[in-house]
């Protein structure tokens, strides 16, 4: 089959059995691949009361369509799981290299089942396919294995890795690869340590097969010189996503001290000028990208040893940075290297410590929690103390380690309300309270608070920031077309900043596979996976939808205190005003359940009657739902 | 005319390797590219590109004399007399010849540029 | 004094660009600064990141010479 490896690997983790099948050509179609073939297959095969950190949660691996071939940055590989942090569907995508290497051992998807009795590892290298125990490997950190197991098994391996954190169970800890390339979020990584797989080692030395290799080998060498002198590929290959700490302290919605309020007045310190200045050593690039956004850096900290990682990047900034009020881009560095080889999401471990120092602040976390020390803002000391206390799931950094919802739930004295997250995933690198669009963003993101699925920022500037008006179909079109590139696997970055239309990677995927396909078609697909991962979710964890897309507190009603943000916040009114917009514009009734008729439009009808079982599906539309669900921004300056 | 390797400007994306061997083989398939690119990390923190350098070492020591210099200074191997020996591989001094167990013969540059017409930072250029 | 204004991706639909694909030419009053030349062109100052010229990261009070070129980034989502 053109565009993908072939085979899909079933692991039996109790057994050790190893299973091969074809992959389908028709499930390849409909699905695409990474976050498609994810939801599917959790969707068809996990029991909706399985506890994700259990034998009967799936792990699963799966690049995408354009994983591994000669498309614009076809570097990106999916992870999916029942999340331990929201208790739905999970996907996680990870840039680097391992994507391709394992299109070329032959592989669409590698489901691991149940729970291996001892630590093990997955190695593949091409048709061999072992599970290896780990127990000398289990306790290493992240960065610290790979290296290792390059020296163990060669260079030509590609290695994706967890920490102790994920070993522990720590709801957001993630996987690395590449030394500082992750699937961040959801907490995969948790439950790939449930399952005792410490790691995943794959050579692949196959060929692709491709479709029509002259076309797809023209369309992208055309791309490339047409990129070359793009106006912004210059600061983009200096300075990746540092660059927009600046303009986000000047604009309002830069955390700081756990989004107490939204502009650092030490922002410059950890700024990406600051980062290019001192600490960067290389420009590092995914798989297949001349863009190279990737910073390797070394943080030089006197009293510390050096420490080298990819990073950071702006929402490391922003959450393990302006959310601690960290003042010294080396505490930043230095904090990004604990969370990578702790094996720590950095996004929701910034805001899950930015929040425990707040709750420090209080008098609700002592120094006796503390094991004696403090918890100080801004103080990297203090930080790494606790998150090896989080890693290690210790005192206080047990409650922590279920992450902001998890610990305030636990906690309990109000302290939900200065918990930025949603589901139970914690809020990515932005303030909402004057960028309304970016919290129904966070608020209705199907796998909890995340700005991969929908960031809205500039659409809030354009159609206006005080209004909560026309800001719901913009967060819909796309919550369609970001997660598009979790599909495809392709970097979404190249469409966003180098002008690499839609159409142009479906071109590619045509020469890629030869498929009759459409861009049309590709949004319908990322729709019905919305659609889907919702119906899942509910059938998780009840209904109606409504009382799952909430707003933390802090961001509806208290106004940011000082900055260019002063004085603003959503508002509960706005914020139900769009939901209920939301819901309309989705084609879902007023309590946030999909109607049959959206999900028989989207080809699932299987999950209405599934929903109508449970008596979650959403009432009818009396004159049907919306014919065209999700529109783009009309570019408007002013 | 050569190419130039400057490795501090090495991001370590592997286009070079990709269109290498889509434009010698047909294939996607950067384990059959003769430009391999390695990094060193986590220290370091650096890439370096590696492709011969076209000393002839290989033609030399080759004992079917497989090995042909072009006029143009640019060794390359006749795949209807190599025998897939593997002797110039051991006697490259640069480790860049490189073997595939689906390529009929070792594998090295011929230098045809299209490495340097997709590097996008300078790590990999024609000079004099 | 003319200034020459390139951009990419969601800035570019806002730039209108009239030279080639990326860059507007404008001609302003000498002296004024990226900031005040987005007023003239209606372009909401926060809709600009930040300013690159000559290879250098400029604020928006940064204020151009007759004839340079100056690239414009919008905020974007960072990883």
């Amino acid at each position: 089959m053109d565009g993908f490896g072939g085979t899909i690997l079933r692991i039996n983790l109790e057994t050790g059995d190893v299973k091969r099948t074809p992959t389908p050509p028709d499930f390849a179609r409909e699905w695409m691949g990474a976050r498609g073939f994810v939801a599917k297959t959790l969707y068809d095969e996990v029991p909706r009361d399985a506890d994700p950190l259990g034998p009967d949660n799936l792990f699963i691996m799966a690049p995408g369509v354009m994983t591994g071939s000669f498309a614009p940055c076809g570097s990106k590989i999916g992870f999916g799981c029942i999340s331990p942090a929201t208790n739905g569907h999970a996907d996680s995508n990870m840039g680097g290299m391992l994507g391709a290497e394992v299109k070329y051992a032959g592989y669409d998807m590698v489901v691991f089942e149940r729970i291996s009795p001892e630590p093990v590892y997955l190695y593949i290298d091409d048709d061999t396919v072992e599970i290896r125990p780990a127990k000398d490997y289990w306790g290493m950190g992240s960065l610290d294995l790979e290296k290792r197991m390059k020296e163990d098994l060669g260079e030509d391996f590609q290695i994706a890795t967890i920490g102790p954190a994920g070993e522990n169970g720590v709801v957001f800890s993630c996987i690395t690869h590449d030394f500082g390339r992750q699937a961040g979020r959801c907490g995969v990584g948790a439950v790939m340590g449930s399952k005792k797989v410490k790691a995943i080692a794959v050579r692949g030395t196959k060929s692709l097969s491709v479709h029509d290799v002259a076309a797809m080998t023209k369309s992208t060498y055309d791309i490339i010189q047409r990129t070359k002198p793009h106006p912004l590929m210059d600061p983009w290959q200096k300075y990746g996503t540092a660059l927009f700490v600046g303009w986000a302290n000047e604009h309002g919605c830069f955390p700081t001290r756990n989004f107490q309020t939204t502009f650092h007045d030490k922002w410059p310190e950890i700024s990406g000028e600051k980062l290019a200045e001192e600490i960067l050593i290389t420009h590092k690039a995914c798989f297949g990208c001349w863009m190279n956004c990737g910073k390797y850096s070394v943080a030089k900290i006197p009293g510390k040893p050096d420490t080298y990682v990819e990073g950071p990047e702006y929402e490391t900034i922003a959450l393990c940075g302006g959310n601690c009020a960290m003042e010294d881009i080396h505490h930043v560095a230095y904090a990004n290297w604990l969370c990578d080889n702790l094996g720590l999401d950095t996004m929701s471990s910034g805001n899950t410590i930015g929040f425990a120092m707040e709750l420090y602040e209080k008098g609700i976390i002592t120094k006796d929690d503390l094991e004696g020390h403090e918890l100080r803002w801004g103080n990297i000391d203090d930080f790494e103390h606790v998150i090896k206390m989080i890693a290690d799931r210790r005192g206080i950094g047990e409650v922590l380690s279920y992450g902001t919802k998890g610990a305030a739930e636990r906690l309990g004295q109000g302290t939900i309300d200065i918990a930025s997250q949603s589901k139970g995933m914690e809020f990515s690198g932005y303030d909402t309270r004057w960028y309304s669009a970016q919290l129904l963003s966070y608020c209705t993101s199907d796998i909890g608070a995340h700005h991969n699925r929908s960031w809205a920022i500039t659409a809030d500037i354009q159609i206006g920031q005080d209004t909560p008006k026309g800001k719901a179909p913009v967060v819909i079109y796309l919550q369609h077309i970001r997660p598009l590139f979790d599909t495809w696997c392709c970097c979404r970055l190249f469409w966003g900043e180098l002008d690499i239309t839609p159409e142009e990677h479906v071109d590619t995927i045509q020469y890629l596979t030869g498929w009759d396909v459409t861009m049309d078609e590709c949004m319908q697909v990322s729709e019905k996976i919305w659609n889907l991962n919702r119906a899942h979710y509910l059938e998780r964890n009840g209904g109606p939808g409504r009382q799952f897309d909430v707003a933390p507190a802090r961001h509806l009603e208290e106004e940011v205190p000082d900055g260019p943000a002063k004085g603003h916040t959503v508002g509960r009114e706005n914020f139900e005003y769009m939901l209920d917009d939301y819901y309309y514009n989705r084609g879902w009734d007023k309590q946030g359940n999909p109607t049959r008729e959206v999900l028989e439009i989207l080809g699932i009808g299987y999950a209405a009657d599934n929903l109508e079982k449970a008596g979650l599906l959403g009432e009818p539309f009396e004159d049907g739902v919306p014919k065209v669900r999700g529109e783009k921004l009309k570019p408007k300056a002013m | 005319m050569k190419i130039k390797v400057t490795k501090e400007n090495c991001t370590g994306c592997k286009l070079c390797q990709q269109i290498c061997t889509i434009e010698h083989y047909g294939e996607v398939n950067p384990k059959k590219a003769a430009i391999r690119v390695t990094g060193e990390f986590p220290e370091p923190g650096v890439f370096t590109p590696k492709l011969c350098v076209q000393c002839g070492a290989c033609a030399r020591a080759c004992p079917f004399d497989a090995i042909e210099r072009r006029e143009d200074k640019v060794y390359v191997i006749n795949p209807e007399t190599c025998t897939n020996c593997g002797v110039c591989v051991e006697a490259c001094p640069f480790d860049v010849m490189f073997v595939h167990a689906d390529a009929p013969t070792p594998i090295k540059c011929d230098m045809c540029l299209k490495c340097t017409e997709v590097c996008n930072t300078g790590a990999l250029t024609v000079v004099d | 004094m003319i200034v020459y204004l390139r951009s990419g991706g969601k800035l570019r639909d806002v730039l209108r660009p009239d030279i080639d694909d990326y860059t507007r030419k404008v001609e302003v009053d000498d002296g004024l600064s990226i900031e005040q030349i987005l007023a003239v062109l209606q372009i909401a100052p926060a809709m600009v990141a930040f300013a690159f010229a000559d290879g250098t990261v400029r604020k928006l009070d940064y204020v151009p010479t007759d004839g340079e070129t100056i690239t414009l980034q919008s905020p974007v989502a960072g990883g």
